[in-house]
């Protein structure tokens, strides 16, 4: 019998021994992202008071830039699904979808929820609508948070995942719109600017710390898939039978 | 495919979720002949009656449909193509009819849509067979729901009764909720209307509907279908004379009927003018003179854009219309793949921005000397922009109604894309208060922010419009 790799991929024996890789990598990661933050705190150093307006609060830096560069590739996941179901119609692409959304919404939380309160004590607002990156991802935060909810709302169907996966699709068409609106915007009003120069440059040891955040997230993302895309070929299992199931009722 | 074939369906296979509902379903509807579609709950004869009308996505294979000039056309396939019906009967499951038409009205609507010739007398005549002369003039929502039902399916019956051409028609449960007389009438009409060569599929579980049919679609446990014929005595049966065929009118019947709803009851124009006027009169007691001195013309700008704003990104009362009984679906049928882009521009707040942003700047610029003279001559203007917003949200908003429980879902989180035409409306608003009105290009003009918000809308309402239908 011929095997492909999508059965080896969604073989019971393939899923029991990824699932412990996918908490080994929660794990680790998870772990990671709490060192990184103890790290933050005691080893990176502290900011000059001028440039920095609030020299103690840069510190989140160590969570926000992490958060936004996860978020971005879970926001790719997101992306491939939707385009995967929506030529394809590829149960592998929605649960690509499912779990791109659930993460870019989680990492996207991250950074649309740090970002303003970094904000608020570097530059005095928490908002800044000639910052390109802050409404990208607060746009693709909006329609993840959609696409999770109305996933858990909305009754299973082919229609159903065809609308969600347009919602998908459409907020990646957002964003050339939002960086062409947040580029106009930002020449009309310069937007708040973050003190940076060669001199303000990053200290070594901040780079350390920055790199070991990247690092953590990526590998927590890592796990995070994994668990999440599992947790959905169960649950694609279970309606398989529920259907069968109903089909017996029925007949 | 013969020269008698109304509707061939070739290799359909379609799936709900994960399950396969129909798997390489091969059909064709001839004319002069009713077929019947039978099988236990769930099977997909509703599935099958509603894809023959092009109104589900599917998984492979295509229908056609025999056109009067055409000949067989491409309705839909699964590399996502899809053209309007021609004119055919269309009843579903719920009535697809919205309580606040009269039962004429609907008579109406269904024989424009179809291209049949009409007047009132015939109309009266359609009613009288159907004993639903007397309630003409009554709004559908006045009706008991076994004449409502009598109603849905005279609709679907009327267009194939007075056209002179072979039509296709599709009932789905036609006798539920009929009476033993109605249930008797229908069949009667079903072989009286072959015998003019027209073609009837029906999805039902009546025994006394599936014994008129000449053939029949049963769908087994096994997923498998299993195709019978049974001969038909024929009927004397008389029925209405046809009339002479018009031109088919559309998505202007879509139009019409939209207006005449928001006529007889503006569900729509009060839901958008109350949070609106809310908002204006809460900035006037809230925010005084001299608040908007201190914050500048960008804060006025911004308060006096904002009840047009909140009037645009309302629900539009033509999705609630469209939800009622299906009717929103026995719409998308007829018009076809251009109901979307029909219905954002319907469903939109076409009388209420340039009011209410006049209303706002009389209310809010009152003794502000900041203000320049021209200001009032140029207020349309970023109103003209605002209609875009308006059919950009609601065109948003349609994209969720399609979600079978779209109550349950957040649109609001789609629509703070619409921030941005409303900022740079803001600004825009702002430079014609400062310094005027003024047509030159550069970023720094209004003429060229009003433009930006005005692509930025137009771009969201392309994606929401296009994209489902990609």
């Amino acid at each position: 019998m011929k095997t492909s790799i999508h059965h080896i991929v969604t073989s019971r024996r393939f899923m029991s021994s990824t699932k412990y890789y996918g908490w080994g990598l929660t794990c680790i990661g998870g772990a990671g992202v709490l060192l990184t933050a103890v790290m933050g705190y005691t080893y990176a150093p502290l900011v000059q008071s001028p440039p920095f307006r609030s020299p103690e609060a840069y510190r989140i830096l160590f969570w926000h830039v992490p958060f936004a560069w996860t978020s971005f590739v879970a926001f790719c996941l997101l992306f491939i699904g939707a385009i995967s179901w929506f030529l394809k119609r590829k149960e592998w692409g929605w649960n690509l979808f499912c779990t791109g959304s659930d993460l870019g919404l989680l990492f996207g939380l991250g950074v649309v929820i740090s970002g303003p309160i970094w904000g608020s004590a570097e530059w005095g607002v928490p908002w800044d609508w000639g910052d390109l990156r802050l409404n990208t991802f607060g746009l693709l935060t909006a329609v993840a948070l959609f696409i999770v909810l109305s996933r858990k709302a909305q009754p299973d169907g082919i229609e159903t995942r065809d609308t969600l996966s347009t919602v998908g699709l459409f907020g990646f068409a957002l964003v050339p719109i939002t960086a062409v609106a947040t580029t106009v915007y930002q020449k009309r009003h310069p937007s708040v600017v973050i003190a940076e120069s060669s001199e303000t440059g990053l200290d070594p040891k901040m780079l350390q710390v920055l790199i070991l955040g990247v690092i953590s997230f990526w590998i927590l993302m890592a796990g995070l898939s994994i668990l999440t895309y599992i947790s959905y070929k169960m649950e694609e299992e279970l309606q398989r039978l529920l259907d069968k199931i109903d089909e017996e009722v029925v007949h | 495919m013969g020269d008698m074939t109304l509707i061939q369906i070739s290799g359909l296979k379609i799936h709900r979720g994960s399950r396969l509902i129909i798997s390489d379903l091969n059909f064709e509807l001839n004319e002069g002949e009713v077929v019947a579609l039978v099988g236990p709950n769930g099977c997909g004869k509703t599935t099958l009656l509603e894809s023959s009308a092009g109104m589900h996505t599917i998984s492979s294979g295509s229908i056609h449909w025999k056109h009067d000039s055409y000949g067989m056309k491409l309705v839909r396939d699964s590399e996502g193509r899809r053209n309007s019906l021609p004119p055919m009967g269309l009843t579903l499951q719920k009535n697809g009819i919205s309580g606040e038409e009269t039962v004429q009205e609907r008579i109406k609507t269904v024989l424009q849509v179809s291209g049949c010739e009409f007047d009132n007398i015939k109309i009266s005549e359609l009613l009288d067979c159907w004993g639903l002369k007397h309630r003409s003039s009554d709004r559908v929502s006045q009706l008991s729901g076994g004449l409502a039902r009598r109603l849905s399916v005279l609709s679907g019956l009327a267009p194939a009764l007075l056209s002179q051409e072979p039509r296709a028609v599709l009932l789905d449960e036609p006798s539920e909720g009929l009476d033993e007389s109605a249930k008797s009438l229908l069949i009667n009409w079903l072989r009286a209307l072959i015998l003019r060569g027209h073609g009837i599929v029906i999805a039902t579980h009546d025994s006394d509907l599936i014994s008129a049919a000449d053939r029949t679609l049963t769908f087994s446990d096994d997923r498998k279908i299993i195709f019978s014929a049974q001969s038909q005595p024929e009927s004397n049966f008389v029925i209405p004379k046809f009339t002479n065929n018009i031109s088919v009118k559309k998505t202007s019947s879509l139009f019409n009927w939209a207006y005449r709803m928001e006529k007889r009851n503006p569900v729509d124009t009060i839901n958008r003018l109350i949070p609106a006027i809310l908002a204006l009169f809460l900035s006037h007691t809230l925010v005084s003179e001299e608040d908007i001195s201190a914050l500048g013309v960008d804060f006025l700008s911004a308060l006096i854009l904002l009840p047009p704003f909140i009037s645009v990104v309302i629900p539009p009362a033509l999705i609630s219309r469209y939800a009622e009984e299906n009717c929103g679906r026995w719409w998308s049928a007829i018009i076809g793949p251009k109901f979307r882009l029909s219905s954002s521009i319907i469903g939109s707040s076409i009388l209420l921005p340039i009011p209410l942003i006049y209303i706002s700047w009389f209310i809010l610029s009152d003794n502000i000397s900041i203000a320049n003279d021209s200001v009032v001559y140029w207020l349309w203007l970023p109103c003209l922009v605002m209609y875009l917003v308006a059919i950009a949200a609601s065109s948003l908003h349609l994209l969720v109604s399609d979600l079978r429980r779209s109550g349950a879902s957040v649109v609001s989180l789609l629509l703070l894309v619409l921030v941005w035409p409303f900022i740079e409306l803001v600004d825009s608003l702002e430079m014609i208060i400062i310094n005027g009105m003024s047509m030159g290009i550069s970023l720094e003009e209004p003429i060229f922010m009003m433009f930006l918000a005005g692509l930025i809308s137009f771009l969201v309402w392309m994606v929401s419009v296009y994209l489902p239908e990609a």
